[in-house]
């Protein structure tokens, strides 16, 4: 127990006093918080220059003015200066299609150049035919289309309304019909963004996937350096190949959660500024969710033990790092799993699928994790036997099942394995060392 | 008494024999020596010793048990194969294979550096292991591999690889060792360096021991009848002189064997008559020829091997 501790120390002590440590214990929240920071600024980021826009009317309705009109409404940030500004409006004769052609050539020319950024075209019956109706632009600016089509909208249902034989105003006609838009609340009565939610989860299997990865692969390194450098068979002619194991995945888990624990003490602090920094009260109610906070402790731990036995079996079983890459690829895909079904998962956490991979215990520590984060906080009640806390509870299990599982193939192959030189085992080998 | 002793031991690897029906006895507190060529099966009788592979069948004790309990702290074990970590200090090195072996850590430093001293290696003991030549980091192994103060010591190939210098410098410091009481247990391939070290020698070939005991007994049993000599030019007739009963050519001399109540003195006379004799003198016959006797095999055999051990 002594010389596992002693193993332990030094693993840890060689990743911590590196440089690389403390720098990654910086620079990894600032790159991840730039990810999810940045976007969301820029979103945000309120336009400061009024947007040029241009008008093909060949509709004969003078629906070309009605728009332009009805742009007005919107100012940019100082509320004065006009947000659109419509350079021209082209209405031209139903039955051109010489002049048409000239013009919206001339148009597409000047989107191209920015010179315009958008260019409403409006072919002949519009309020019939949809596709009559097009936005020539190579801008994906969503507000501004989604203004767009609602003026327009607005416009062509006006003079449907009028051709019609309805016996209303046609404003109380649209008073009646109006949209309306459907706000969500959860079960507790609550609701947190679906961008809140999405990104929590993100950084949450983030912070596993990087750090099982990145440490787990420091376990793999570690075996294969004392390997190379030929100090493996006096190491266990001290230590046993079980202790030596054991040293290294607890060794460098130490330093895994140190690196952890430092974040969630940064987190913390920035998270006392949250009134300053205007950090949403749903990511308050995600942080502080027990459900959520347990979940990321145990999948986390039992996540780690799981693919670092991995990595100290690949470890043991190739003889240099380049031959362990083939390995590396599908243990990074079983945990980058719950990224690729991403929008899937997120849509629907609780379907047969996202139940099955999160039960699989290579996949199971992440997409738990993810599905955890969605479901947990609009549980009004929690039930150990059923419902997302049962299922975690059973994939929980299948996963430390997996860890004692896997430690003990492992012991079995690493105390051989790790006296291989040059060459790398056969999988007729391996089978044989673990029935010896 | 016997303090290592090795019962019948057999270790078969994929169908091939690597030692068979071994049995060993080392005394407490000698220089034992195992001596054979590549693939003679010492690496594997030394690893069934530190336990590190088993085997198929047969006994080790140790001090009267088989696999005593502190085993791994009260040996020190230097495997044919061995390195260090690269970006470790040498004090951190001696710290670390110290505590690996529950030897206290104060101590370890105050060892260490006494060692150090020692092994000409005072002014690096904080310098990073990669900074240090190859033949100083094989003396810090060395220096690793008894510090604990173990009972037994275990040296694959010591000298593979130390240049004369350094070869000096461990042999003085095994035979104080020795002096202490300790057990010392090494192989070789190169005989000449068994043959001045070794109180012992075990002989091994394709596995099996060939013949073992005292080095005084195992040369005395070969008589005395054996003939150093050098002589300028060719001598490649002196196998079919009367009464040369064989030849073994050595690096830089050739030793005879006489037939039983040959006369010397006429061989002698013809080597003269035929060539400039330079050294003609009554030895011990070498361990080298001793072996090529015992083990029935062909010169050449050994003398690959020992040209690989030369130049290592």
């Amino acid at each position: 127990m002594r010389k596992f501790w002693t193993v332990l120390k030094r693993e840890y002590a060689q990743v911590v006093k590196k440089k690389s440590f403390i720098v990654g214990i910086f620079l990894t929240p600032l790159l991840m918080g730039a990810f999810v920071v940045l976007p969301a600024l820029l979103a945000r980021m309120k336009s400061s220059d009024t947007e040029m826009l241009a008008v093909i009317d060949q509709s004969g309705y003078e629906i070309g003015k009605e728009f332009a009109k009805s742009l007005e409404t919107y100012k940019l940030d100082d509320d004065s200066t006009a947000y659109y500004s419509v350079s021209e409006i082209f209405e031209l004769a139903v039955d051109d299609s010489a002049a048409f052609a000239s013009v919206s050539d001339s148009m597409r020319k000047m989107v191209s150049e920015k010179d315009l950024k958008y260019v409403l075209v409006l072919r002949p019956d519009p309020h019939l035919i949809d596709s009559n109706l097009y936005l020539i632009t190579n801008s994906d600016n969503f507000r501004s289309i989604n203004r767009f089509e609602y003026q327009v909208s607005h416009i062509l249902s006006s003079m449907r309304l009028e051709q019609s034989d309805v016996n209303l105003s046609v404003d109380s006609v649209l008073d009646l019909t109006r949209n309306m838009s459907l706000a969500t609340q959860d079960a507790k009565g609550e609701s947190i963004p679906f961008m809140i939610k999405y990104f929590s989860a993100m950084v949450f299997v983030g912070i596993m996937f990087g750090m099982i990865l990145g440490y787990g692969q420091l376990v793999m390194r570690s075996v294969i350096e004392e390997k190379n450098s030929r100090i493996m068979e006096v190491l266990i002619s001290s230590v046993s190949p079980f202790q030596l194991m054991c040293g290294k995945i607890f060794g460098l888990g130490a330093a895994t959660f140190t690196q952890i624990l430092i974040w969630f003490l940064i987190g913390g602090l920035l998270f006392s500024f949250r009134g300053i920094l205007g950090i949403d009260p749903g990511i308050e109610r995600i942080l502080f969710d027990p459900l959520i906070v347990t979940a990321f402790v145990l999948f986390m731990v039992s996540g780690y033990l799981l693919f670092s036995t991995v990595f100290a079996l690949i470890g043991s079983i190739v003889s240099s790092d380049k031959e362990s890459q083939s390995f590396v690829a599908p243990i990074t895909i079983s945990m980058i799993l719950p990224f690729m079904l991403g929008i899937s998962v997120v849509q629907e956490p609780n379907s047969m699928m996202a139940t099955v991979i999160s039960l699989f215990p290579f996949t199971a520590p992440t997409m738990m994790m993810m599905r955890v984060v969605f479901v947990a906080p609009t549980l009004t009640e929690y039930s150990l036997f059923s419902g997302i806390v049962g299922e975690a509870l059973l994939s929980f299990l299948i996963v430390v099942l997996s860890v004692l599982g896997m430690i003990w193939v492992t012991s079995k192959i690493f105390r051989i394995g790790i006296l291989m030189h040059g060459k790398r085992a056969t999988l007729k080998e391996i089978v044989r060392w673990i029935k010896y | 008494m016997s303090y290592l002793t090795l019962e019948n031991i057999r270790k078969v690897y994929d169908g091939k024999v690597a030692v068979e029906g071994l049995s060993l006895s080392v005394p407490k507190g000698v220089i034992f020596g195992i001596i054979g060529p590549n693939g003679a099966g010492k690496t594997t009788t030394i690893r069934m010793v530190m336990n590190i592979t088993i085997p198929d069948s047969g006994r080790i004790m140790i001090d009267g048990q088989e696999r005593p309990k502190d085993f791994k702290n009260s040996v020190g074990y230097l495997p044919e194969e061995r390195g260090l970590y690269k970006k470790m200090t040498v004090m951190e090195i001696i710290r670390y294979m110290a505590a690996l072996k529950d030897f206290p850590t104060k101590e370890a430093e105050k060892e260490g550096w006494e060692w150090l001293k020692t092994m000409d290696l005072f002014e690096y003991g904080h310098h990073k292991v990669e900074e240090l030549s190859k033949g100083m980091q094989q003396k810090l192994q060395f220096i690793t591999t008894v510090l604990h103060k173990p009972d037994l010591i275990i040296l694959d190939e010591l000298f593979s690889g130390l240049d004369p210098l350094n070869i000096e410098l461990i042999k003085n410091q095994l035979l104080k060792l020795k002096a202490q009481g300790k057990t010392i247990l090494f192989s070789t391939h190169v005989m000449e360096q068994a043959e001045k070290l070794c109180d012992h020698v075990c002989m091994i070939s394709k596995g099996t021991k060939v013949l073992d005991g005292r080095m005084a007994d195992v040369k005395a049993s070969h008589g005395k009848n054996s003939i150093e000599l050098v002589v300028n030019g060719d001598a490649g007739f002196v196998s079919s002189l009367p009464g040369v009963a064989k030849v073994v050519e050595s690096s830089n001399h050739l030793e005879l064997q006489l037939d039983e109540g040959a006369d010397s003195n006429a061989i002698l006379k013809q080597l003269a008559d035929r060539v400039p004799v330079r050294r003609y003198a009554f030895v011990e016959p070498s361990l080298y020829t001793i072996f090529i006797d015992k083990a029935k095999i062909a010169p050449s055999e050994l003398t690959a091997d020992a040209g690989e051990g030369s130049d290592a």
